[in-house]
């Protein structure tokens, strides 16, 4: 767990507070993602965890202990690091890239060689192909995940990620995404990733922290945020969309009328979704079959249907009607 | 060819002064490598530090050779022979190796730096196991300049004393025999490029296959 308590930050020059007076909480094993525009402190405060910036005010505790009390470079050997340029060490090759932090450690080299190998396989680089390439011969995307397989070879309790999708192109950041969030439920760490990018936030995070000029403006899990934005400025960030945005969250049966319907009645037309996938899901199935209804369906049993209409009704209701 | 007649007729002497020529470089190749990669690494993180330093090694740079051996000779205390050519020696090196170390290790990508800090290393181990390394193909390019230029210049310390391969050139010229100062050059020439090829074998060996490719491409 991560705790900052009154933090506040100014550069020197700086007309206004890169962070000012910001308190979180960071629960053990969750995704927390800071969120907003640029300049809003947010990578200032993911720095100030692990020491690279130091606070003028207030203190941050990490599972109670004060990390200000700490030695900088032996506290950052405890935490996952992972920018947007990745910062791969181009005269190293890609085994000794991700045993950087056991060296420093001082495993032993039997220990290390399997961690490179047990981590190179869990982000999806085949480790006879890729250990002893450098990083030169990687694509942007195979490097990030590089990036991410280095910053967990210590085995870190807790992962800063900066962006780290940032650079690479649509498809791919998609890829690394659903690949990161499949390898959290592995390695369950408590993670702070920076992002600007909305969608991204509500894709990846447990909970969101909204920040604007160094303040805190709301937070909450995705769909609280989603559903109930605090003011103006959380609005205009989640967008217009954000009823859409709501669909990859919001799970079928959240939202689907329960009277449990009869298969091979009329309505069952063979369009069939779990009960436990996002509704945009049921939306695009609803499209390919041109119809007006699924079937929803939990443990192999119909459970209920969804249809176009009740979709809309939803969206109308939460996205705060007229707009 | 009279000049392979005049290499045969003296071989043991152009022996004895290539060898005294070799021993003077490889002494002033050995300080120089000490002395100025410290002091490139040293200023590397300080720009006016950097400024005023690598300024000092241009002035020294455009001393003519000759008047700085007889300044040294004449001022240092250190009289004539090895201690004062080294020396010398020693001060023209700088310019090369000085301003490869300290502009390659300023030129290490930031990024790379950040993440090291960010990972735990400690500014020792990001310099040596990060800036350096990065650094090395940069650094030997000064290096081998400095290489070349030493085996030169190092024929002017025959008139501080150095029984060298300048002696060859030198008496050469008083005598106008031609043989004589084509000998010696040939040889000097000789030894620049048999150190300028070993250098690149070195390079070779330390400089990771990561950055030799980066190194091609740009």
């Amino acid at each position: 767990m991560i705790q900052l308590e009154h933090i506040s930050k100014r550069f020197p020059d700086a007309a206004r507070p890169a962070v000012d007076r910001l308190s979180l909480t960071v629960e053990k094993g969750k995704i927390c993602v800071f969120v907003g525009p640029s300049g809003c402190g947010k990578t200032t405060i993911l720095r100030m965890i692990n020491r690279l910036v130091e606070p003028d005010e207030g203190t941050i505790f990490i599972d109670g202990k004060n990390i200000l009390q700490m030695n900088p470079p032996l506290l950052r050997r405890t935490i996952g690091y992972v920018i947007q340029q990745v910062g791969l060490l181009p005269h190293r090759t890609i085994g000794q890239n991700i045993s950087l932090v056991p060296e420093l450690l001082g495993w032993p080299r039997e220990k290390t060689a399997r961690k490179v190998r047990e981590l190179l396989e869990m982000t999806g680089l085949a480790p006879e192909e890729f250990e002893n390439k450098y990083p030169y011969q990687l694509s942007g995307g195979q490097a990030q995940r590089v990036g991410v397989a280095r910053a967990l070879a210590a085995d870190p309790p807790i992962m800063l990620m900066d962006e780290p999708f940032a650079a690479v192109d649509p498809i791919i950041r998609m890829h690394l995404q659903d690949e990161f969030l499949r390898v959290q439920q592995h390695v369950r760490k408590t993670i702070c990733f920076v992002t600007h990018d909305i969608s991204e936030a509500v894709k990846i995070g447990d909970y969101l922290v909204i920040l604007n000029q160094g303040r805190l403006v709301q937070s909450g899990t995705p769909i609280e945020i989603l559903t109930h934005p605090s003011n103006d400025f959380v609005s205009r960030l989640i967008g217009d969309d954000r009823g859409s945005k709501i669909l990859d969250l919001v799970r079928c049966e959240a939202i689907m009328d329960s009277q449990a319907p009869v298969t091979d009645s009329p309505k069952d037309n063979g369009a069939r979704v779990q009960a436990v996938w996002p509704v945009k899901a049921a939306l695009e199935l609803m499209m390919k079959n041109n119809t007006d209804e699924v079937l929803v369906c939990r443990d192999g049993e119909a459970a209920g249907t969804l249809s176009w209409d009740g979709i809309k009704a939803h969206i109308h209701r939460i996205s705060g009607g007229t707009r | 060819m009279t000049v392979a007649a005049f290499l045969h007729d003296n071989a043991d002497l152009v022996l004895e002064y290539t060898a005294n020529h070799i021993s003077l470089v490889a002494t002033t190749l050995v300080l120089s490598l000490a002395l100025w990669i410290s002091v490139g690494l040293a200023i590397s993180r300080n720009k006016r530090l950097d400024s005023v330093v690598v300024g000092i090694g241009n002035i020294v740079f455009c001393i003519p050779s000759i008047s700085l051996f007889g300044l040294f000779m004449a001022v240092s205390g250190l009289g004539l022979g090895r201690r004062t050519a080294v020396l010398v020696l020693v001060l023209y090196a700088m310019m090369p190796i000085v301003r490869s170390v300290s502009a390659a290790v300023r030129a290490v990508d930031s990024a790379v730096v950040e993440v090291g800090r960010g990972m735990g290393m400690t500014g020792r181990q990001i310099l040596f196991r990060i800036q350096l390394p990065m650094a090395w193909p940069s650094v030997f390019a000064g290096i081998r300049v400095a290489v070349v230029l030493i085996t030169g210049i190092a024929t002017m310390a025959t008139f501080i004393g150095e029984k060298n391969l300048g002696r060859l050139i030198h008496q050469g010229i008083t005598r106008g025999n031609a043989d004589m100062i084509i000998a010696g050059a040939l040889v000097v020439s000789v030894i620049a490029l048999l150190l300028d090829f070993a250098m690149g074998r070195i390079e070779k060996k330390i400089i990771s296959p990561g950055l030799r490719y980066q190194a091609g491409k740009e």
